[in-house]
């Protein structure tokens, strides 16, 4: 039962509001929580998921967005496998926070941590960040990027499965029993921006990874 | 064949699996064919659970399960893991009931094999099985989990586990720590198992060293938080609550069984910080510091100063200077935010520092009183006006200063006032900040003055404190010589008459209580006491307002009921007359209502000295004249006058009579029977000496000369009547009488000789000489003396010729010669005088 092959700690962070808890809600239970207060502290979900036929267990570490939990919150970051960092594609504030956010994660979290911009709420109508803004922010400081929708479930899916993907490929190459790897550079997560059908996209970054992790993840998230 | 299925996974097919338990209860049924198929621990396992979840756990069979693992414990390892595995089914197949019984057999077993050495696999599954209920979403699950958790941590462990980690579980429980359910109730006991399994780590790992460092920044950071998130709810709560009561809303319920979150949390950290050794008490201090900034908890104060407060007293008191040192640092990196910031933090330490302060001796100590100092400097020189809150500021250190020096021994008070006297920046600087950094720790020095209790002066003195403090008392600035003035009442006051005394009057002070003074007392007085009034003298007669001289008097006052008595009355009396020669001497500038006010503090003075040492005949005196001037010139009497609002147009200052008359105080003390030498001798205090420590005013002061500003002065402070001899031998100064010696021998000569006639012989020597200068004229006296210089200006003309002659010495040797030469001169005299 309990076989899974690995263990990812995922935490999420972000201001106060952009739809943390949402998007861990989404994807841990599949609904979406209409009146969610705001975060307390931390809180925790675990989801297991199975790319390229391996169990993976998710920690899923939720943090408040709000500057009072800073201190805790910021204990979180070091054993951190990967960091998502959330803005609300509607709402400029959150936006224009993400350098301060991204100071913190430099500070407290782990050097070599995979960090996931993601902008959330692509079903509102009110739009202020452009995608491409949030692309090129992502680019600049070396971070993937998605847009999701907690609420209809946009990218959610997603997003966590190519993480694990991402993490996986890491995993192995620095384990270095990854033989069958062909190219050193498994940093780049050449999932994110694979479909072209999706309007958010990443196409900054190289896609010269293996595919079987590409589709492995997108046949996950599509059953 | 279904049972034989059944047998191997029974509970995918559940249907199957009762029936089967069922029968497998029966003896004689199917158990044959299943024992020779399946291991017999997972049939005792298996055999735990009931038919019906709701029936709970099959007692019977779990005492067999307890007693074969306790047989055969190489087999405990598989048990635990057996059943691991059957709670995971379970968990994922959301059938809670029987999660629950597996856990608590996995209790009971751990319970009952806690001594078996190969518990540590055991508990490996055990760990899991925690962590397993703990990452599911069922509150009832997460908080059973902890409770068995909390039952693991209490058990003592003989093999230490390197490899077990309990980062999960931290992370976790101080996530549970802030559990937001909506149902209240429930968030509670979420909560209130958060904070039972961090307890359990605690406990689990502390005493450990070879087991995770609970002590790591990553741990205490989650672990404080979450502990004070908790408390910061407790805080509220009562207030709440208080208010509540107050208000009559709500009476107060007790009940001391139910825990609550913030009572189990406070616990806690009280265990951890009592368990932290000195170099772990930062690592939880840290946190604390930066969760009470995050949360804002710093204004107001209340949940602060409730946190340290714990901490003190938790905390192993060796350490206890450690955080006070921390929260210093702490104000230290504050320094740019608002005051209020900083007074709650001051007041903070100030709250916290008495508990300190009986641990920290020696440097530790001063060193404390130094970084408050610079807290202090620091806060007068960046701030370029007072404002309020910075005043508010300034004044919560200093009251932690005074809060810290209060709990030392009186003798490490003593010292740190002569350190702070130390840092106080030199009369010669005039600038405003310095002005202003003279007053604050005169202030500071003030407040640790009022904790200290005098018993000696010698003790309480110091001469090294004394003098700077005596330059002070003659500052120019007017609020700094009172606050001196102060710091002299709370050393001097022994007897709390600080306040008895704080008004002028020549009435009696109903409330005055006194002792009469030690030895020790006199002997600091004829030591220090002269410059002690030499200094007061002088502030009296810095400024004419009305406060500064008010606490003049007060300082003077309780000097005088401290010490004076028949052997230092003369002094102080010599001290009156200063003040008022103070007002006489018209040289000074001073304001007429100045001089008023100084005539009235010396009568009050004077009516407070007769009183306290109980001598009528100056009493009398003093009487005579208040009540001549109550007749005449009501001014010179107390209350003091206000310069500002009292017309000096009718104040008629030149009335000599109504002035106090030293030759009728002597007469006074002679009248009493006391010694009245001093007095008639000594001239009064004056303005703006120096005292000099070198050369000291002292009490040997018979040769009365008004002609030199400068007082003799000699090296014998206890002898009261010095030898005479060299004055009566000195040509053209007046000879004194010296009063009888009240010695055995002065009375047995005094008894046998005729002592009259002695006296009236001396005397008409006395009116001879002094009638001869007084009545011979001027070119007689001339005559009388001048050969004795004219011989000498001779000799000395003929040295310094014969000196003009030998160019070649040098100046400084031209001194030596001088003086070698000095002597020969009579000798060279002969020859000279043969030649005439």
């Amino acid at each position: 039962m309990e076989d899974y092959k690995f263990l990812f700690k995922i935490v999420l962070v972000g201001n106060a509001g952009v739809g943390k808890t949402c998007l861990v809600r989404r994807f841990t239970q599949g609904l979406f929580p209409p009146g969610q207060g705001a975060t307390i502290g931390v809180d925790f979900m675990i989801k297991t998921v199975e790319v390229e036929g391996e169990k993976i267990k998710l920690q899923i570490w939720d943090t408040a967005g709000q500057e009072r939990f800073r201190s805790i919150t910021q204990s979180y970051y070091r054993s951190a496998h990967a960091l998502i960092l959330v803005y609300d594609i509607s709402c400029q504030p959150t936006f224009d926070c993400l350098p301060d956010w991204l100071r913190e994660i430099q500070e407290y979290a782990n050097s070599k941590v995979l960090k996931i911009l993601v902008g959330n709420k692509t079903d509102r109508d009110d739009r202020e960040i452009p995608t491409q803004i949030g692309e090129e922010f992502a680019k600049q400081h070396d971070m993937y990027f998605l847009e999701t929708s907690a609420k209809e479930a946009e990218n959610v899916e997603r997003l966590f499965y190519e993480i694990a993907a991402e993490l996986i490929d890491q995993a192995r190459s620095k384990d270095g029993t990854n033989v069958n790897k062909t190219t050193a550079d498994a940093i780049g997560l050449g999932n994110f921006g694979t479909k072209a059908t999706q309007n958010s996209c990443c196409s900054g970054f190289s896609s010269n990874t293996s595919q079987t992790n590409c589709e492995n993840g997108n046949s996950r998230s599509n059953t | 064949m279904a049972l034989i299925r059944c047998c191997f996974e029974p509970v995918e097919l559940p249907e199957f699996f009762d029936t089967f338990v069922q029968k497998c209860t029966d003896p004689t049924c199917c158990c044959g064919c299943c024992s020779a198929l399946r291991p017999r621990y997972k049939r005792l396992v298996d055999n735990i659970f009931p038919v019906n979840p709701e029936d709970g756990l099959v007692k019977s069979n779990m005492e067999k399960l307890t007693f074969y693992s306790l047989s055969s414990p190489d087999k405990l390892d598989r048990i635990g893991e057996y059943l691991y595995q059957k709670a995971s089914k379970d968990i994922n197949r959301k059938r809670y009931k029987f999660v629950e019984i597996a856990m608590e057999a996995m209790d009971l077993l751990l319970q009952a094999c806690h001594a078996q050495t190969t518990l540590n696999l055991f508990v490996e599954s055990f760990l899991r099985m925690v962590q397993k209920l703990l990452e599911d979403t069922n509150p009832n699950l997460q908080i059973m989990a902890t409770n068995s958790f909390v039952k693991f941590a209490n058990i003592n462990e003989d093999t230490p586990s390197y490899h077990r980690r309990y980062d999960f579980f931290i992370s976790k429980f101080s996530a549970m720590c802030h559990g937001n359910h909506d149902n209240v109730e429930l968030r509670d006991s979420i909560r209130l198992a958060g904070i039972k399994g961090l307890q359990g780590v605690i406990r689990k790992t502390v005493s450990d060293d070879l087991v995770e460092n609970i002590w790591d920044k990553v741990h205490m950071e989650k672990i404080v938080p979450s502990l004070l998130f908790n408390m910061q709810f407790c805080v509220n709560v009562l207030f709440v609550k208080k208010n509540l009561i107050a208000s009559g809303d709500l009476t107060p319920v007790e009940d001391a069984t139910h825990v609550t979150p913030p009572v189990l949390a406070e616990e806690v950290l009280r265990e951890l910080v009592g368990r932290a050794s000195f170099g772990h008490i930062r690592s939880v201090l840290k946190p604390l510091l930066t969760h009470l900034d995050r949360h804002e908890l710093w204004v107001p104060n209340t949940f602060a100063i409730h946190t340290f407060r714990i901490v003190m007293i938790s905390i192993q008191p060796q350490y206890s200077y450690t955080v006070v040192e921390t929260l210093m640092q702490h104000l230290d990196n504050n320094f740019k935010s608002s005051p209020k910031t900083r007074t709650s933090l001051a007041v903070v330490l100030s709250k916290i520092i008495a508990i300190a302060a009986g641990e920290s001796v020696g440097p530790s100590a001063l060193d404390i009183i130094n970084n408050l100092l610079t807290h202090l400097r620091t806060s007068v020189s960046t701030t370029t006006e007072i404002t309020n809150e910075e005043s508010q500021y300034q004044e919560a250190l200093i009251n932690a200063l005074g809060e810290f020096a209060n709990h030392h021994p009186d003798y490490q008070k003593i010292e740190i006032m002569l350190f702070i006297m130390n840092t106080v920046p030199d009369l010669s600087k005039k600038s405003k900040g310095d002005q202003m950094l003279q007053n604050i720790l005169l202030k500071s020095l003030l407040k640790v003055g009022t904790q200290y209790s005098t018993v000696s002066f010698e003790k309480a003195f110091p001469a090294s404190f004394l003098q700077p403090l005596l330059k002070m008392a003659r500052a120019p600035h007017d609020p700094t010589r009172v606050i001196v003035m102060q710091i002299f009442q709370a050393l001097l006051d022994r007897h709390q008459n600080e306040k008895v005394l704080s008004y002028v009057t020549i009435k009696p002070y109903p409330a005055l209580s006194q002792e009469p003074p030690s030895r020790s007392d006199i002997i600091f007085t004829h030591k220090y006491g002269a410059n002690i009034m030499q200094a007061l003298i002088d502030s009296m007669a810095l400024s004419d307002r009305i406060e500064s001289l008010a606490s003049s008097y007060n300082t003077a006052a309780l000097l005088i009921v401290e010490m004076a008595c028949g052997e230092t009355v003369q002094e102080f009396l010599l001290f009156i007359l200063g003040i008022q020669q103070v007002a006489l001497t018209a040289d000074l500038e001073l304001e007429v209502v100045h001089k008023c006010n100084l005539h009235c503090i010396a009568i009050a003075l004077m009516s407070l000295i007769s009183r306290v040492t109980g001598v009528n005949n100056l009493l009398e005196y003093a009487q005579k004249i208040i009540d001549a001037r109550k007749e005449e010139a009501p001014y010179f009497l107390p209350p003091l006058l206000d310069p500002k609002k009292t017309g000096t147009t009718k104040m008629n200052l030149g009335l000599p009579h109504l002035t106090i008359d030293k030759i009728a105080l002597a007469e006074s003390l002679q009248n009493a029977g006391m010694d009245s030498n001093r007095l008639q001798t000594g001239t009064p205090y004056a303005l703006n000496q120096t005292d000099n420590p070198a050369h000291r005013h002292s009490w040997v002061d018979t040769v009365s000369n008004p002609q030199l500003p400068q007082r003799n002065s000699s090296a014998d402070l206890t002898a009261y009547n010095a030898d005479g001899d060299s004055v009566t031998s000195s040509p053209g100064v007046s000879k004194k009488i010296l009063a009888p010696e009240y010695n055995f021998e002065a009375m047995k000569r005094a008894l046998a000789e005729p002592s009259e006639a002695m006296k009236r012989e001396q005397r008409d020597k006395q009116l001879q000489i002094v009638r001869t200068f007084r009545e011979g004229n001027f070119e007689d006296l001339v005559r009388r003396t001048e050969p004795k210089h004219d011989l000498i200006q001779n000799r000395l003309n003929d040295l310094f010729n014969s000196l003009a002659v030998e160019r070649q010495i040098t100046q400084s040797d031209i001194k030596t010669q001088q003086l070698q030469a000095e002597k020969p001169i009579y000798e060279t005299n002969f020859p000279e005088l043969f030649y005439y």
